[in-house]
């Protein structure tokens, strides 16, 4: 799905930071970056700064459950890979540097610790990813495909691998995986250049076997400095043993009630260990466990438990932090390069980090604490929200939180239920507008327009518009539910409340709509379900509820519907199933088994709609904050429909009359029509009756297409670098500036998606005044600031702003002035006339007639729809080549060749020549030298191509493109290859033929 | 009015305070105790003494005996009548290969985490929010409902790799636990012919497969003729399924208050 469609999201995260109580961490080989997971599933990206700040940059969006582990996964530095698994046995590949999902996979088993390892077979290097979880195996995977390779396996007993560590001696020139199981025997086993040939799924059995009494142990490390000892940490003692003999050197108790959770080796003579609640101890090592000492190994075989060796020094919590709900996840990183950072991080469940710079002896305060809220609360202008500007609190600084929400694309309007009880309806892209660009807007209260629904007591808690999911529906009905217990049915279009159902004993935490083939009765039903563990099914045509079922032990997760036998399925969270009879509501069935987890309706669905927004919420407990999702394709279609649906230029003139007049004069129309009206425009005139019909019923009209697009192109021109063209945009062609730099997202693969959170301008703002050497300030990045974050991002801006721009440039006067705003004068504080004739009035000039019928009428409108399509098509120059030169290469992330070509024969036109062009503007820019490197980079990917020239019959397509400077290129492009980048290549002529 | 909902606030406060300091407490030892007694169902095996594990036999319907071994059958003795032919097929594990039930084991540990967690907050530990409450007894419960499912749900197998029988060379033999039920299912196979017209379907994975189901092993094609099913009742895990229901529900009752 995401794979085909251009679509791109803009985040409104709102004031309050997501949840993210962190459950594992990262912090990447180069300092460049700290990862952690959370137990909701995301991954949040910390960009780390050489004065060790870590502003958050992106959210990354995918994991269905908690995440168990994080490791990096290759091991070049160009590009920066990441591996993450979950609870529920998804892993993922992460690109870091713009947050694309390269791969992903689930397997039956969850893992709970993954390493990266690097096979070097010849002058090859294969990267592989050890695994060890909830199965007693270590699962060997290829760090690119994620593919089981072979595993490591126990011939005595084998049990679940609880903690394992990877080491590399110089000594033996053997690399030897070290593990402890959970029952507490450490495994050895050689992991050598021809274990990484076998393909084959032969296991490879233990080197080693051997009791070592660590019960519950939660990590082994090895010390990198000696290469002598391992740390070996259990909950109530750590260990160190000789790495050679693994013979115990050292056993120390851990305090009274507290347990260890992790440690690592600081230097050749310490240790750090730290505790569940947070605190860090170092200890020195007594002189039995240094391998430089006279004393190593002089008490093998005698070691005295409860020797407490020298305690160092304590890094405790800060006593001002917040409480805690779990044990906060530590990790020491040592970096093997400049500037040698010895770390000590923490994430907890406030999405919390903290650094501390590890000193060898006297304790040092935190270097580095931030949190996901506190770097939200820092940003100036503030984060905003969908509706802020109609939520504003009197006395309070934070908005109103809006708990619940649903588009209508049909209508453009977003529906919000807050925490106060109120329901607001607004347009979706006005309010989008005013949250994200300026204008005159701003100067107006109120704006825009919309309507205030009250009837909850408390927190709305979920929103539905019945008719969106099937026109069975009455279509003005409006389902929410609230904390009160209540249901409530709304007319949407004149604002009235219908019907209050208070069936529930508890708080309503779903709505749904039953499926299409249910008995008619049913099929007007919402289906309800409370956290009283009932549901019920309330007619909204009988305004009365037909059946509550409410026999359920455990929290309802999940609702499965099978009409053909009149069955509900109701799924609890202890796995138990109740099968429900839906018209008498008699309990059928009691099963116990296993439910297969559901998506809570997190991620986007995609629709055909130009703009979908997507409510979104990481934990059940947060606010919503807002997806804006683009759909450049839809975008494009809906234009060229509306554009086609103009009067056709080539007709008589009385027929382009009949038009001016309908929209000058509205009272005229029924008479006008009636003379002068033929078949063709009765049908028009027919669908703008009943638009004209649904509209009057709705709060505002505006053209839904045009402000789409509007809010789009001002929200991706990279303003700030041409100030003629940004005087044209915003005088022309009726763009808006945006406020500040828009958070945007990326989805990839398979619908991973990752999202920039608001504090990415902070991260951005300095890398690019480190690049330029100049104080940068927030405006100075606004609109061109986005080109210079990933290549990822880069390459999908400019396909989206070049593909709109030559749509908008053959449209007939196409430009937003006058769109914005149009509906002001229905509200104060403009006074004066009837709803409909200034709207009329206004709307008029902006959709004047095509070129021929102005040139008729020989007046200045030709004129500035000539400036409109030379506006566009500056706009599309500038894009397309102008943008490197203009910004710099310091401050611009070419696009992806490969992004490019696979869009070479996209479906949509504009967005194929749109991918051309920029395809041939790229090439251009990057000389021959790039384009041997390109060559030489993608040719082991396509080792056959001569063969594929030659025959015709073959599905690749060759294209011969004409590269000005002199240098033929000829394009692969496979239609029917699946793999995402080895299916296309460039050849020089020369190389080729 | 407004002092008396202060009143009533304070009141609630102290409640929940009260909740939070003695009743939790109460409910997370109750759920130890049934977790221990759990736990105590599932022998561990200490490192070095596994052979000191109480051996358990098992009669299995009318057929013969098993002998379970914490979670490794250790012996068995099984005799099954085959179909058409009145041959009495034989079974018997060689002393140096047990069959591991991985099903036992994956359970065992994870009420042993659930354990863990459990014992990290003894009595001395004061919680100081609801929020950390909820978090734990999440923790808790996910650990117990994939012990859970560990048991209910035995993992379904393709056929071909489903363990192969140790001696006759047309059978295939399966060990599992259903539920608490001990579970061995016996595959008699036979040869297709290499090049055979008939339609070769290769089964998927499944719990149970079907006389007529067929597979493709070492480029030999096999299919499915018999299948005998036999099973008998683990009495000590019918007991641990009812305790993790039962700890289910003071878990998740307190999560609700």
């Amino acid at each position: 799905m995401s794979g085909n469609n251009l679509v791109l999201p803009i985040v409104l995260w709102g004031r309050t930071a997501p949840t993210h109580c962190i459950s594992s961490l990262l912090v990447l080989d180069d300092c460049s970056a700290v990862i952690t997971g959370c137990h909701d599933g995301q991954i949040c990206l910390w960009d780390m700064t050489p004065e060790l700040q870590v502003p958050p940059r992106a959210m990354l969006f995918g994991h269905t459950s908690s995440i168990t582990c994080l490791a990096k996964a290759n091991a070049c530095t160009d590009k920066q890979y990441i591996v993450s698994a979950s609870e529920n046995g998804e892993m993922c590949l992460w690109d870091v540097n713009d947050g694309r999902c390269i791969e992903f996979s689930k397997l039956a088993c969850a893992h709970t610790d993954i390493q990266f390892y690097q096979f070097t077979i010849g002058t090859q290097r294969e990267g592989r990813l050890l695994c060890n979880g909830h199965y007693p195996e270590v699962l060997v995977l290829d760090a690119s495909s994620l593919e089981v390779l072979y595993s490591l396996v126990s011939k005595i007993s084998p049990d679940w691998i609880s903690a394992m560590s990877i080491i590399r001696s110089h000594r033996t020139q053997e690399d030897t995986v070290v593990a402890v199981s959970v029952t507490g025997i450490l495994k050895v086993w050689i992991i050598t250049a021809e274990v990484s040939r076998m393909q084959d799924l032969d296991p490879v059995f233990e080197e080693e076997s051997k009791p070592i009494q660590c019960q519950n142990c939660q990590s082994i490390s090895f010390c990198h400095f000696t290469q002598n000892s391992l740390l070996v940490v259990c909950s109530k003692y750590w260990r160190v043993f000789d790495a050679g003999d693994y013979s115990l050197l050292c056993s120390v108790p851990s305090e009274a009630d507290q347990g260890w959770t992790g440690g690592d080796f600081i230097s050749a003579d310490k240790v750090i260990v730290w505790t569940e609640d947070g605190c860090s101890y170092i200890y020195k090592l007594p002189p039995s466990c240094l391998s430089a000492s006279e004393h190593f190994r002089s008490d093998v075989g005698k070691t005295r438990e409860g020797a407490v060796p020298p305690l160092i020094y304590k890094i405790a919590d800060q006593p001002d932090k917040k409480l805690l709900i779990c044990p906060p996840v530590t990790r020491f990183f040592f970096s093997r390069r400049e500037p040698f950072h010895k770390l000590l991080i923490q994430g907890d469940s406030e999405g919390r980090l903290s650094m501390w710079n590890v000193p060898d002896s006297t304790p040092l305060p935190v270097s580095c604490t931030l949190s996901l809220q506190e770097s939200f609360d820092g940003l100036m202008p503030v984060s905003s929200g969908i509706i802020d500007q109609l939520s504003a609190q009197p006395g309070k600084e934070q908005p109103i939180k809006v708990t619940a929400s649903v588009y209508i694309p049909a209508q453009g309007r977003l529906v919000c239920g807050r925490e106060d009880g109120s329901i607001i309806l607004v347009p979706a892209t006005q309010t989008a507008i005013v949250q994200l660009l300026q204008g005159e807007h701003m100067l107006r209260r109120g704006w825009p327009p919309h309507r205030t629904l009250r009837g909850h007591r408390n927190k709305v808690t979920c929103v539905l518009y019945p008719y969106q999911v099937s026109p069975r529906y009455d279509q003005r009905a409006l389902v929410s539910g609230g904390v009160d217990f209540s249901v409530i049915v709304w007319d949407i279009f004149t604002g009235e409340m219908k019907h209050i159902f208070c069936v529930h004993g508890g708080e309503i935490t779903q709505l749904l709509v039953p499926p299409e083939n249910c008995s008619t009765r049913v099929q007007h039903c919402v289906c309800s379900v409370a956290s009283d563990h009932s549901v019920g099914l309330l007619s909204l045509k009988e305004r009365k509820c037909i059946m509550l079922a409410s026999r359920h032990l455990f929290p309802i997760q999940v609702i499965k519907w099978r009409p053909a036998d009149d069955y509900l399925v109701v799924g609890c969270s202890d796995g138990s199933v109740y099968v429900w009879q839906m018209d008498t509501g008699t309990p059928y069935l009691n099963l116990l088994c296993v439910l297969y987890y559901v998506l809570q309706g997190n991620l986007p669905k995609y629709s055909h709609n130009a703009l979908v927004v997507q409510a979104m919420k990481t934990n059940v407990s947060d606010p919503d904050m807002h997806v804006l999702f683009f759909d450049v394709e839809a975008v494009i279609i809906q234009l060229l429909t509306e554009e086609a649906q103009r009067p056709n230029p080539t007709l008589v003139s009385p027929r382009a009359c009949t038009r001016i007049f309908k929209q000058v004069k509205e009272t005229m129309k029924e008479t006008i029509k009636e003379h002068l009206l033929d078949d063709d425009e009765e049908e028009e005139e027919e669908q703008r009756r009943r638009e004209e019909k649904s509209k009057s019923l709705s709060l505002l009209e505006y053209n839904l297409t045009m402000d789409t697009a509007k809010l789009f192109m001002s929200c991706l021109h990279a303003w700030g670098l041409n100030q003629q063209l940004d005087l044209i945009c915003l005088e022309r062609l009726g763009m808006l500036r945006p406020h500040c730099p828009i958070s945007f997202g990326l989805i990839s693969r398979g619908g991973h998606m990752s999202l920039m959170l608001p504090t990415f301008k902070e991260s951005l703002l300095r890398k690019l005044s480190v690049a330029t050497g100049r104080k940068l300030t927030l405006s100075d990045i606004v609109g061109k600031g986005t080109y210079g974050l990933s290549r990822a991002v880069t390459t999908q801006h400019l396909l989206s702003v070049i593909s709109l721009a030559n749509t908008l440039m053959g449209m007939t006067n196409a430009t937003f002035v006058g769109e914005h705003m149009k509906k002001a004068p229905t509200r104060p504080p403009r006074p004066g006339g009837t709803p409909e004739s200034p709207r009329r009035g206004s709307s008029a000039p902006q959709s004047s007639p095509p070129p021929q019928a102005h040139i008729k009428q020989g007046l200045a409108f030709p004129v500035s729809t000539l400036f409109c399509v030379e506006g566009w098509s500056q706009l599309a120059a500038m894009h397309c080549v102008m943008l490197p030169d203009l910004l710099g290469l310091d401050k611009y992330r070419p696009p992806l060749l490969e992004m490019l070509a696979r869009r070479w024969q996209d479906r949509c036109l504009e967005v194929r020549e749109a991918a051309q062009a920029l395809l041939l503007a790229e090439l251009r820019r990057i000389g021959v030298s790039g384009r041997k490197d390109t060559i030489d980079l993608w040719a082991p990917y396509l080792p056959q191509y001569v063969d594929t020239v030659s025959s015709r019959e073959s599905p690749t397509k060759v294209k011969c493109v004409n590269i000005v400077n002199g240098v033929n290129f000829l394009i692969l492009i496979n239609p029917y290859e699946h793999l995402e980048e080895a299916s296309w290549c460039f050849m020089s002529s020369r190389l080729s033929l | 009015m407004s002092s008396a909902s202060q009143v009533e606030r304070a009141v609630l406060e102290e409640e929940f305070n009260w909740l939070l300091r003695e009743e939790v407490h109460s409910v997370l030892k109750q759920l130890q105790d049934v977790l221990k007694e759990a736990s105590r169902r599932f022998a561990m095996p200490s490192p070095g003494l596994e052979s000191q594990l109480k051996q358990e036999n098992f009669i299995l319907g009318s057929e013969g005996v098993l002998t379970l071994q914490g979670e490794a059958l250790t012996q068995a003795d099984i005799n099954l009548k085959m179909a058409k032919s009145s041959q009495v097929l034989h079974f018997q594990f060689r002393d140096d290969k047990h069959w591991k039930l991985q099903q036992i084991q994956d359970a065992r540990n994870h009420v042993n985490q659930a354990l863990h967690l459990l014992n990290c907050r003894d009595d001395s530990y004061h919680f100081k929010t609801g929020a950390e409450v909820n978090k734990l007894m999440d923790a808790v419960m996910l650990q117990l409902t994939r012990a859970r499912n560990r048991l209910t749900t035995p993992a379904s197998l393709t056929l071909p790799s489903s363990p192969p029988s140790a001696d006759a060379g047309d059978v295939m033999v399966n060990f599992y636990i259903n539920l608490s039920k001990l579970c061995l299912t016996v595959y008699q196979l036979h040869v297709l012919p290499p090049n055979t017209t008939k339609n070769f379907k290769p089964a998927g994975s499944s719990v149970l497969h079907n006389p007529g189901a067929m597979f493709e092993l070492n480029n030999n094609r096999f299919e499915v003729s018999h299948v005998h099913k036999v099973e008998c009742v683990l009495p000590w895990l019918s007991d641990t399924l009812v305790f993790f229901t039962i700890s289910l529900q003071p878990a998740s009752s307190s999560k609700t208050r």
